[in-house]
């Protein structure tokens, strides 16, 4: 058996670096009067395309369908400032004398809400179909630099990892892009910080810097060529050429650098505990406007809509955040209650963690979350008041699960039921696809029903022909999978995350630790020691346990304790008279053996403070944190680390872990708020 | 292949209490001051060595078998605290006043215990400060051991959230 506790998944390839812009015929410059610009619009139109450009709408400018040139915001600017947008009147004529609106283009590409998969159930049988998306053609006229760059962001992480969004590659490849150069810029932009604009460098059809009486324009696509061969251009004279340069240039200058990036993500990660949190979420009011401005968050949760029976069902991707309430809520609470740590969050993402997990900042320094943010918290002053360890990740390897994307699911069918406490059932499933039978003692599957969200249940058990899911009653949807009868069906993808490493620990003593429900994703461990036996030194098992008869596979454990080469010790918390095994928390049991631990490795899972009590009470018996490795819970979604909650720190709990070693976790273990 | 958790019981006092997790951690010398005045006793299952809110009358180290500390809660009955395993103590209200017991400690297996008689013990550690300075610390280390296990178990960790409390849960 191959387990490591390495990512199941690849991580994002390098970048590839962004391709020059084409050498094309007719690329330009050439000069396209201002009364021409709706031929422009027109000869989009009449190639089928919807044309989105920027239209001032309830007191801002925002990109929507647009018919004509009359449409544009001709001589509308705006003033931004730190939690402040105002519209002014210019007396000139231009069309793109204004910054940004509130939106960019992920509205279009992006969009708030997308359809995912339907699933139909039909007693006893559960089938799902991936959602079609059907987009129109576009034209986006007026794409700022920052916006291009920011649709690169996304590109990057709809289209360059290990998995595809469809909904996304869809929309992206109906796109026509008309960019458009700043000639002005808001006291909030800082895109020159963030290497980004004012100069639009690729990604566009066609790119215009407005002068006085209209565009210099060039291509920078065969598409964006062929319109230029329709439109009544004029070849740019070298006199306008320079003035369109000059004006950009001027931007920039006056933009200058106010956050000095060399070292950010370093420097950012070493202040988890600075006490600038505090002062920041003092003025924060956690509205996740920020988010919902931002062009390049991607962040989402997955929606039920279903008719009233269950029978139908249609699972929806919709805009979530960092900043929600319930963003990294649990069964058993939240590991983000303080707005402290949702900014945190926040920020460390996309200045820190986001090149960890893209390779590339997260931020394109629109400065959109400054003016929008009803306080006016000024992202640029918050970075450089925070100031400098470094980032280190797991290799991953290639090994990729069936039905890996959140719409996509593979079924099996509940073949046994076995409950093993008052809220505990443990399904037997058969019917399964081979993937799940070669997954790894640790690993996961995110399980659904039609009309309640997927859930990430670990495996604990990978049998011959069937795996086993050992569930909880925490709220309707556990109860759902508990109430399933035999010969039901189920929706499942994975096996996801990584692996107790089993082979590494060949040779070596082994204590495995675990508190509760915590002994499910260990059973397959336990599993596979046992098949070895041979190859392990002694063998040590703590359980803890609320009350006797929260104690789950108390055969099986009986059965562990009576072969003698295992040490099976099983402690609760609270007991009555009749229970004569040790009561206390598991630690107790620990401090009192007299194993010496310098060979041994340790697998602990329970809540994460029975964790770090037992993790703290293993290095004390000479265990090296090395070998100590534990697993974290977390809100999960989408099981591939691209829904963003379940992250801690650089750290995605889905495709990270859910096993971790002590290192890999420093002192993010049982830190709260991350 | 279970390794042995428990020392080997021993007829010798000051190799019985070196021996111990509370032995170890006093100088020899107290150890041999302890051994002096101490006595082997082994008690039947079922047999309660200190009851709550009555002097105590002996302080313990525990050698070989479980002793529970179990305190009564009317309409619960008796329910278990802790349990001390061998090398911890029992009975450190002989040591600290007001000497009252502060659970019912009930050998629930048969328990090899060495036993030190209260008002014995108190007055050794009262004459000799040597000794003393060896006892106090190892016997406050054992009890904040069993205060921060104490705290961890008050956290009810492996408690569920009772569903619908707060909000209601998608789960």
């Amino acid at each position: 058996m191959v387990s490591d506790d390495r990512s199941p998944f690849p991580s994002w390839p390098a970048a590839a670096p962004a391709a020059p812009v084409p050498a094309l015929p007719a690329a330009g410059p050439w000069f396209l009067a201002r009364p021409n610009l709706g031929v422009l619009i027109d000869l989009l139109r009449s190639d089928g395309r919807t044309v989105i450009g920027p239209t001032v709408e309830d007191g801002t400018i925002v990109f929507a369908e647009i018919a004509s040139a009359d449409d544009l915001p001709a001589g509308v600017g705006d003033v931004q400032a730190p939690g402040s947008y105002r519209l002014v009147t210019h007396a000139n004529r231009r069309v793109f004398d204004y910054t940004v609106g509130p939106q960019g283009p992920k509205r279009w590409l992006f969009p708030p809400r997308a359809p995912l998969s339907v699933g139909h159930r039909d007693g006893g049988a559960v089938t799902f179909e991936p959602a079609a998306t059907e987009p129109s053609r576009l034209a986006l006229i007026g794409v700022r630099a920052c916006e291009l760059a920011a649709m690169g962001v996304q590109d990057r992480v709809f289209l360059g990892g290990p998995f595809t969004d469809e909904d996304y590659r869809a929309r992206r490849g109906n796109v026509l892009v008309v960019a458009v150069n700043c000639t002005t810029a808001s006291s909030t932009c800082f895109c020159t910080s963030m290497g980004t604009g004012p100069e639009a460098r690729g990604g566009y059809d066609l790119v215009m810097t407005e002068v006085d009486d209209g565009f210099v324009v060039r291509a920078g696509s065969p598409e964006g060529a062929d319109l230029i061969a329709r439109l009544p251009v004029r070849a740019a004279d070298a006199g306008l050429v320079v003035e369109a340069s000059d004006a950009v240039a001027r931007v920039a200058a006056a933009m200058g650098d106010p956050v000095p990036t060399a070292g950010l993500h370093d420097r950012l990660l070493a202040q988890w505990d600075s006490p600038h949190w505090v002062e920041i979420a003092d003025r924060c009011l956690a509205c996740a406007n920020c988010t919902l401005v931002c062009p390049t968050c991607f962040c989402s949760s997955v929606v039920q809509r279903s008719d009233l029976d269950g029978k139908v069902s249609a699972s929806d991707r919709v805009w979530d955040s960092c900043f929600t309430v319930g963003f990294a809520k649990v069964a058993g609470g939240n590991f983000r209650t303080r707005y402290r740590d949702r900014y945190r969050q926040w920020l460390t993402h996309k200045f820190a963690t986001w090149i960890d997990q893209f390779g590339t900042f997260g931020c394109v320094g629109c400065g959109r979350c400054i003016a929008w943010c009803p306080v006016g918290i000024d992202v640029r002053a918050e970075l450089m008041a925070i100031a400098p360890p470094l980032a280190t990740r797991a290799e991953a390897t290639p090994v990729l699960p069936v039905a890996a994307t959140p719409g996509d699911y593979v079924t099996g069918r509940v073949i046994a039921k076995r409950p093993e406490t008052a809220d505990v059932t443990t399904l037997v499933l058969g019917d399964l696809d081979p993937a799940f039978l070669a997954g790894r003692p640790g690993q996961f599957a995110m399980v659904t029903l039609p009309a309640f969200p997927p859930l990430p249940i670990s495996i604990s058990r990978f049998g011959r022909d069937t795996i086993e899911l050992t569930i909880r009653a925490a709220g309707p949807a556990t109860a759902a999978l508990i109430g399933l009868s035999t010969g039901d069906q189920i929706g499942l993808r994975g096996p996801l995350g990584t692996s107790w490493p089993v082979d590494r620990a060949v040779g070596h003593d082994v204590v495995v630790v675990t508190g509760g429900i915590g002994l499910a994703p260990l059973r397959p461990l336990l599993d596979a020691l046992i098949a070895q036996r041979n190859r392990f030194g002694t063998i040590h098992l703590y359980y803890g346990a609320r009350t006797p008869a929260d104690q789950l596979y108390r055969e099986e454990l009986r059965g562990l304790a009576a072969r003698g080469d295992i040490d099976v010790q099983l402690i609760v918390d609270r007991a009555g008279e009749e229970w004569t095994g040790p009561v206390g928390v598991v630690t107790h049991l620990i401090d009192r053996a007299t194993w010496d631990g310098s060979r041994s490795f340790g697998f602990v899972c329970g809540p994460e403070r029975m964790m770090e009590a037992t993790a703290e009470a293993l290095e004390a018996r000479d265990l090296s944190a090395e070998r100590i490795f534990v697993t974290l819970e977390r809100h999960m979604e989408c099981g591939i680390g691209l829904c963003g909650h379940c992250q801690v720190g650089r750290l995605f709990v889905c495709r990270d872990g859910p096993v971790f070693s002590l290192p890999q976790l420093g002192d993010l273990l049982g830190r709260e708020g991350i | 292949m279970t390794l042995p958790t428990s020392p080997a019981p021993t007829a010798d006092p000051i190799a019985a209490l070196s021996a111990s997790w509370f032995g170890a951690g006093l100088s020899p010398e107290a150890v041999a001051r302890l051994a002096g005045i101490a006595e082997l006793r082994d008690v039947a299952a079922g047999t309660e060595l200190t009851k709550e809110g009555h002097i105590t009358d002996a302080f313990s180290v525990v050698l070989t078998g479980r002793v529970a500390l179990r305190m009564l809660v009317p309409e619960r009955g008796m329910v278990t605290i802790l349990t001390v395993e061998p090398g911890d103590v029992i009975g450190w209200s002989a040591i600290v006043p007001p000497h009252r017991g502060t659970a019912n400690a009930v050998a629930i297996e048969p328990v090899r215990v060495l036993e030190l008689q209260g008002e014995r013990l108190r007055a050794l550690l009262r004459s000799d400060h040597a000794l003393a300075a060896s006892v106090y610390p190892r016997l406050l280390q054992a009890v904040a051991r069993r205060l921060a296990a104490t705290r961890l178990q008050l956290l009810d960790l492996f408690a569920r959230e009772e569903w619908g409390r707060h909000e209601v849960q998608p789960w």
